[in-house]
């Protein structure tokens, strides 16, 4: 019996351990096969859960720390159409609590598309909307509200509307952005979407990765200028009849934007407005993207690249006749007057066509358009804003180039640029012959630490030399026309501009403009104004002018630029 | 073992059997007591550890809410704040824009402008479970090797 029992026992210990060894035997073999790797991805795969991040967009501030774009929590409220009890209580209550059109609310819940499961009946829903409805929602006992769901979402906020509007660009639905630098910067705001696993295991939590949100931009807009400049705009084209208006500040020295206004502005938390505001893509911000003929604010290069080169200097003298011929065709001044013996100061002080077309058939087009090719213009400035247009410089050679423009160009006209292209140019003036790009970023922020911005000079198409033999030219002439562009106590260099309108050459239609910055011996400020079409004068003395005169006061102010006389006092200390 | 002590051995055996029996089982038990005892020390600190992770797991969630709530209240702040809010507040309370004739500058020594924001602050911890401490993520045979390496180098 003993020994029978010891054999059953020696049976079942030779069958367990046969099991055992097989069963080890089995995983050894599993663990080396040749499908081993999938098993082990497949195993893999239960320990995370895979899920997209979606980092929040980084914010917009101004130079000053002002808020121009952050991000706000919004509702998107949607019907569960398998659920819903009462698609009649659901309109109503919307209807009540946001204001939603009943019949059509009642008509997504009736009456949806085929195949469809849930409608979404409200979006975006602020924050205190959305929450008043889930409380209510909780709070039905009749269940009336059933099938009512809420969805949290971030949406962008921009919590000054419309200011600078043409220079922020705004965020569509789908979290792209358009325009200005929504647009440019439209990469490092929105961060990147990033698949991340998320372990599920517990004791793994260090493994949870860390998305960080999209960069923040500080911009070198100040934003108590930027309002001032949109007054001063809106009440210029009220006040002279223009269509439509631009004035930019930029800091000559850095390139830095201060201000960019333009009309016409949107408010950005409705961009359902963009299509009743704009008319095209680059009405969006004319003083990047519409190139126009400039006419006698571009008269500055053309005495930039003469004296430059050596045709004249400052002393020179001509005999205006009041015509001269370029190619064949007359080219005369803007009164069709001869003005006798003038200096280049008095060209520029009188702006005179035919001593400008007299100065570019002196120095040849070769030399003529190789300065202008310097200059920028016909090419893009960089500055960084979505939209930039490259405006048009024709050069012999090219077919629509006639010899009668190698005159008119000299002048401004048959020369198609934009303001930001006109004051990169002349920022060589203002800065010791070194033209800057033009910028509207002034930093980033990105985990906590703030990367600055740096100027970045597009180069030197004049020497410092002629650049402050002209930067003094330009403040006499000022000086001496009695021009409504100056400024009490500050010293300040500038042209005024008036161009027909190309095409017809309608006598009445002119783009009236100023280009000026001061003070002269340390240029804080270039302030750009372009008024479309002012009926009040067509003379841009008469009207761009004097804007430039408030802008530049109110620049004065906002920016604590003391008199020069102040100025002088501290330096000699 | 020489074959004296096998020798005493298997006399022993042969006049108490039982006591060989109880040395074995004692041995045995001992083996099962002392695993059991890691085993529930292990248990135990797993159990922790999964409590903290999963209470991390609650506060990173609860830092990006908090984090949601600090974005919204900053821009309704911003909208509270905005330049044509201000400039009507400002002219509520009977002030006006300042105009150049206004302004009377003073030679002030030592005076420096006021410079662009500063927004960033280097005090301010990047918040990322990395910064989490071991004791709650570690495992006790972690724990036990990481000691014995220490220990090893120390000498």
């Amino acid at each position: 019996m003993r020994q029978q029992y010891a054999r059953r026992t020696q049976l079942i210990i030779a069958i367990m351990g046969f099991v055992a060894f097989a069963i080890i035997f089995q995983m050894v073999r599993i663990q080396n096969s040749s499908q081993a790797p999938d098993f082990l991805g497949l195993g893999d795969g239960f320990q995370y859960e895979w899920k997209t991040v979606f980092p929040d967009r980084g914010e917009i501030y101004d130079r000053n720390g002002h808020l121009l774009a952050g991000n706000k929590t919004v509702y998107e409220i949607t019907v569960d159409l398998n659920t819903v009890k009462s698609p009649e209580t659901i309109a109503s209550t919307l209807s009540r609590e946001l204001g939603s059109d009943y019949a059509m609310v009642l008509d997504q819940i009736q009456n949806p598309d085929p195949g469809i499961v849930s409608v979404t009946v409200a979006n975006p829903v602020d924050q205190q909307d959305g929450l008043r409805l889930v409380e209510l929602t909780n709070n039905d006992v009749t269940g009336d509200l059933r099938g009512l769901n809420f969805i949290k979402h971030p949406k962008r906020s921009y919590p000054e509307n419309s200011l600078a509007s043409n220079v922020i660009g705004y965020v569509n639905g789908d979290g792209l952005g358009y325009f200005g630098v929504e647009e440019k910067y439209n990469n490092i705001l929105a961060g990147n979407a990033v698949p991340v696993a998320v372990p599920v295991d517990p004791n793994k939590v260090s493994e949870i990765p860390h998305i960080p949100n999209g960069t923040t931009l500080i911009l070198t807009l100040n934003r108590d200028l930027q309002a001032s400049a949109e007054k001063i705009l809106d009440d210029a084209i009220s006040k002279y009849g223009a269509t439509r208006g631009t004035i930019v500040i930029m800091d000559p020295q850095t390139g830095e934007l201060l201000t960019m206004a333009s009309t016409r502005r949107m408010n950005l938390n409705q961009i359902w407005d963009y299509g009743s505001t704009f008319d095209n893509a680059s009405d969006y911000n004319p003083a990047i993207s519409i190139p126009y003929e400039p006419g006698s604010v571009l008269k500055i290069l053309t005495m930039a690249a003469a004296l430059d080169s050596g045709t004249v200097t400052p002393g020179t003298t001509y005999m205006d006749t009041g015509v001269i011929y370029v190619g064949g065709v007359p080219i005369q001044n803007w009164d069709r007057n001869p003005w006798g013996i003038q200096d280049m100061t008095g060209c520029l002080q009188h702006s005179l066509n035919v001593c400008m077309a007299t100065l570019s058939t002196s120095m040849g087009a070769t030399t003529f358009y190789s300065y202008m090719d310097k200059f920028g213009l016909g090419h893009l400035t960089g500055v960084d804003m979505g939209g930039e247009a490259a405006g048009r410089l024709k050069i012999p050679g090219d077919g629509d180039w006639y010899p009668v423009d190698l005159g008119t160009n000299a002048f401004g006209q048959g020369v198609a640029v934009t303001p930001i292209q006109i004051m990169t140019a002349a920022s060589a003036i203002a800065n010791h012959g070194n033209s800057v790009t033009p910028h509207v970023l002034y930093a980033t922020v990105r985990h906590e630490r703030q990367y600055k911005s740096d100027a970045v000079f597009s180069g030197s198409p004049i020497s410092a030399q002629t650049a402050d033999t002209l930067n003094e030219m330009l403040a006499n002439s000022l000086e001496f026309e009695g021009s409504m562009a100056l400024v009490e106590g500050y010293r300040i260099a500038g042209k005024t501009g008036t161009a027909q309108i190309p095409g017809e050459y309608e006598t009445d239609a002119t783009n009236a403009s100023f280009i000026g910055w001061g003070p002269v011996d340390d240029p804080k400020f270039m302030i750009y104004v372009w008024l479309e079409r002012p009926t009040a004068s067509i003379w841009g003395s008469e009207t761009a002018a004097p804007v430039f005169a408030q802008m530049a006061e109110k620049t004065i102010l906002l920016l604590n630029i003391p008199p020069d006389s102040v100025r002088k006092q501290i330096a000699q200390q | 073992m020489n074959i004296q002590n096998v020798n005493h051995l298997v006399h022993a055996y042969k006049v108490a059997p039982w006591r060989v029996q109880r040395q074995w089982i004692g041995t045995v038990l001992i083996v099962v007591i002392a695993l059991a005892m890691i085993s529930a020390i292990f248990l135990d600190v797993s159990s922790r550890t999964a409590l903290a992770g999963r209470e991390i797991l609650a506060l990173t969630a609860s830092i990006s809410t908090s984090q949601k709530n600090s974005g919204d209240l900053q821009t309704q702040l911003a909208l509270l704040t905005s330049a044509s809010v201000m400039e009507q507040r400002a002219q509520d309370l009977g002030f006006h824009a300042v105009e150049t004739a206004d302004m009377e500058y003073v030679i002030v020594p030592g005076y420096t402008a006021p410079s662009p924001k500063i927004l960033s602050s280097s005090s301010v911890p990047q918040l990322s479970a990395l910064s989490i401490p071991p004791e709650y993520n570690e495992s006790l045979f972690e724990w036990l090797d990481k000691k014995l390496a220490s220990s090893t180098r120390g000498q």
